[in-house]
């Protein structure tokens, strides 16, 4: 895909508002990193050097909700000079923990935290995509360290990289957790994307859906098996914690409002 | 699509520089994410799982903080097990934490390299040094934690799930070889030459019972002019200014800028740290009042940690199993909790009103970069101050060398 016979691929790493953990996580990939980094060219890293080249570049990779308007235009900018755009963690493919908060909230928590006289920076925790086109999504609060080494090799070699087509629960088993679901305890597993190998639900946290929807999740039927262990209290909590911005939010919400 | 922002720190902000005026304001552009709503109308048993996303850096330090408060508030107290498991956690945070800042931020500025991926062929000795600390401590914050960034076993009231003997020994070999990288890296750290600076801030850390430099067990917070205050009594002690150029707040201690960290937690209390650590910081001329200085703090830090885990793994081979938490019951009214603890980068402070229902209803948080960015704009002042003969380069790259000492956490400070 981004191949090319007489240099390197030049990738270029922005973080916009974010807790910056998907790059320690990247940082924590150690000598997978130093490997990945003597195939390509980093000719932009915030965080890792002030080596600083302009576009165009071959990969960009986004970290982070472009919350305020500097990051909102930014974005597009952004955009025009990569050839391959890769959301890096969920604040970037789905506007993460911040968008729990929705927009016209905001200006009633600025006069709480920040008092009536500060003039606010953030504007809303959006998707990227909410912007831009998005040439791959890299799900994962924070991401996982095996999916970004797969994505980017993909590319090196030339492919085009795929979604994981099987949801949480097959990595979940896998893992020989037992279900929550059966169990009668909240769960996302089904709803979501693979590639996490499971590690919420390993660790015995619930999975609250970071790595995204699945293809043709069955969002309706999750609902259904939710209700009956739960109420609706409870399922907007699980549902809003990363996917507040996603259809199966609002198949939530349509079902609750009928 | 130029930013202006300092490269190699956690976070997007800058320091402005009025050259003609000599003036420096520090001003952070980091989106505000407002945790403190964020959390509010939400179970309290979701505050360590959302507020962890605060900071990639630190995030076992805030989980493990709002599970403090979270107790606090009601009234549950974690068996003695579970308190070990969770200073093991939070040992391997500040391990991982300082590695990642000495080795991949503000190394490089003394080792003539612009990123820390460039050691492994300039500098190998200092890239094992680097992954092998990294590597025992990410694998300390998987066993126990169930990931390296933001854990996934923690609850409110214990772990859902617990390390085995075998797991606890393997991560004991692991740990045993990176005590020996700790101490090459506490070398490394007092080799540098780092630039001639005095301040005279004062320190404050949280300090626990008797003498052990307890950073999870902590009682009251402690000056270095001797003052002491109960950690109930933050929110009077550490006072927080808007300023309209960040959108991180600055904080006091009672109106006067302090400095909060490794080398305020080793201005404090020295005497309690670990054989080896002690034994190297007597050898080293640590110099409390160059700020620079916070980085060769941090690395007699790593040795001390790094002890420590050891420590604390024996102790937990010989510890009885932890009980599981008990399910929540709801609250008879509505009751407020404070969790407090030493952070990689000073005292941090959460505190939750949680009502009948169990849900949050008020939210504080105070980071230790807050409690930073008041002296940390001073002392860049000073610096300007003090380097009038200095070229403008020189003067600029001391600055943003400044900055890195202190390991701002910006994403931290503005939450």
């Amino acid at each position: 895909m981004v191949r090319q016979a007489h240099h390197k691929p030049k990738v270029a790493i922005f973080d916009f508002t974010d807790c910056e953990g998907c790059q320690v996580e990247l940082v924590g990939l150690r000598e997978r990193l130093a490997e990945i980094a003597s195939q390509v060219e980093i000719v932009r890293w915030r965080l890792g050097q002030d080596r600083r080249q302009p576009g165009p570049y071959d990969i960009a990779l986004i970290e982070g909700t472009p919350i305020t308007k500097e990051e909102q235009e930014m974005l597009p900018l952004i955009r025009e000079q990569s050839k391959f755009l890769i959301a890096l963690g969920t604040c970037a493919t789905l506007g993460g923990i911040p968008a729990i908060i929705d927009k016209e909230k905001r200006a009633f928590w600025y006069q709480k935290i920040y008092g009536t006289n500060y003039k606010p920076r953030g504007v809303d925790a959006l998707p990227l995509s909410a912007l831009v086109k998005v040439d791959f999504l890299l799900h994962g609060c924070p991401v996982n360290g095996d999916e970004v080494v797969r994505v980017v090799e993909e590319l090196l070699a030339g492919k085009t990289p795929k979604y994981r087509g099987y949801s949480v629960c097959f990595e979940c088993k896998q893992a020989g957790n037992s279900c929550r679901l059966i169990e009668g305890k909240p769960c996302l597993g089904p709803i979501t994307q693979g590639g996490c190998g499971a590690i919420c639900v390993s660790g015995g946290s619930a999975c609250w859906g970071c790595f995204g929807l699945r293809e043709e999740a069955n969002v309706e039927g999750l609902l259904e098996v939710l209700f009956k262990i739960s109420d609706s209290e409870e399922v907007e909590k699980y549902l809003s914690m990363f996917l507040k911005r996603t259809e199966a939010y609002q198949k939530f919400k349509g079902r609750v409002e009928k | 699509m130029e930013e202006s922002f300092i490269t190699k720190i956690e976070g997007h902000g800058q320091l402005k520089v009025d050259w003609k005026k000599n003036q420096v304001t520090l001003e952070v552009a980091e989106g505000e994410r407002l945790f403190e709503g964020i959390v509010v109308g939400r179970p309290a048993t979701e505050a360590a799982w959302i507020t962890a996303r605060i900071c990639g850096v630190c995030p076992t330090a805030h989980n493990l903080c709002a599970l403090k408060a979270v107790e606090d508030a009601l009234g549950i107290i974690p068996d003695p097990t579970t308190v070990l498991l969770r200073q093991l956690l939070l040992s391997a945070q500040m391990i991982q934490s300082h590695t990642l800042h000495l080795y991949f931020l503000a190394f490089p500025d003394y080792l003539e390299i612009d990123s820390g991926l460039e050691l492994k062929k300039k500098h190998p000795k200092y890239f094992r040094a680097a992954l092998t600390l990294k590597e025992a401590s990410d694998e300390i914050a998987k066993v126990v934690g169930g990931r390296a960034t933001h854990p996934t076993t923690t609850t409110v009231g214990g772990f859902h799930k617990t390390p085995s003997a075998n797991q606890l020994k393997e991560l004991k070999r692991g740990i045993q070889e990176a005590l020996r990288e700790a101490e090459s890296t506490a070398h490394l750290a007092a080799s540098l030459t780092y630039p001639e600076f005095k301040t005279n801030f004062l320190f404050l850390s949280q300090v626990g019972k008797g003498n052990h430099f307890n950073i999870y067990e902590t009682v009251k917070t402690q000056g270095s002019d001797g003052t002491t205050w109960l950690i109930k009594d933050y929110k009077k002690m550490l006072t927080e200014e808007i300023r309209r150029y960040s959108t991180a707040k600055f904080g006091f201690y009672q109106k006067k800028p302090v400095m909060v960290g490794a080398l305020a937690r080793l201005a404090i209390q020295k005497e309690k740290l670990n054989p080896k650590a002690k034994q190297f910081l007597s050898q080293a001329k640590l110099d409390l009042h160059n700020p620079f200085h916070n980085n060769l703090a941090q690395a007699i830090e790593i040795v001390h940690f790094t002890e420590e885990a050891l420590e604390l793994i024996d102790k937990l081979l010989k510890a009885p199993k932890s009980t599981n938490p008990k399910g929540l019951t709801g609250l008879k009214r509505p009751k407020t909790g404070i969790g407090a603890l030493e952070a990689p980068r000073g005292g941090l402070y959460h505190e939750y009103t949680i009502n009948e229902r169990g849900l949050i209803t008020k939210a504080n948080i105070i980071t230790p970069t807050v409690q930073n960015l008041g002296s940390l704009e001073k002392t860049a002042q000073a610096l300007i101050d003090q380097t009038k003969n200095f070229g403008k380069e020189r003067r600029a790259k001391l600055l943003e060398m400044l900055v890195r000492a202190y390991d701002p956490c910006i994403t931290c400070s503005v939450h």
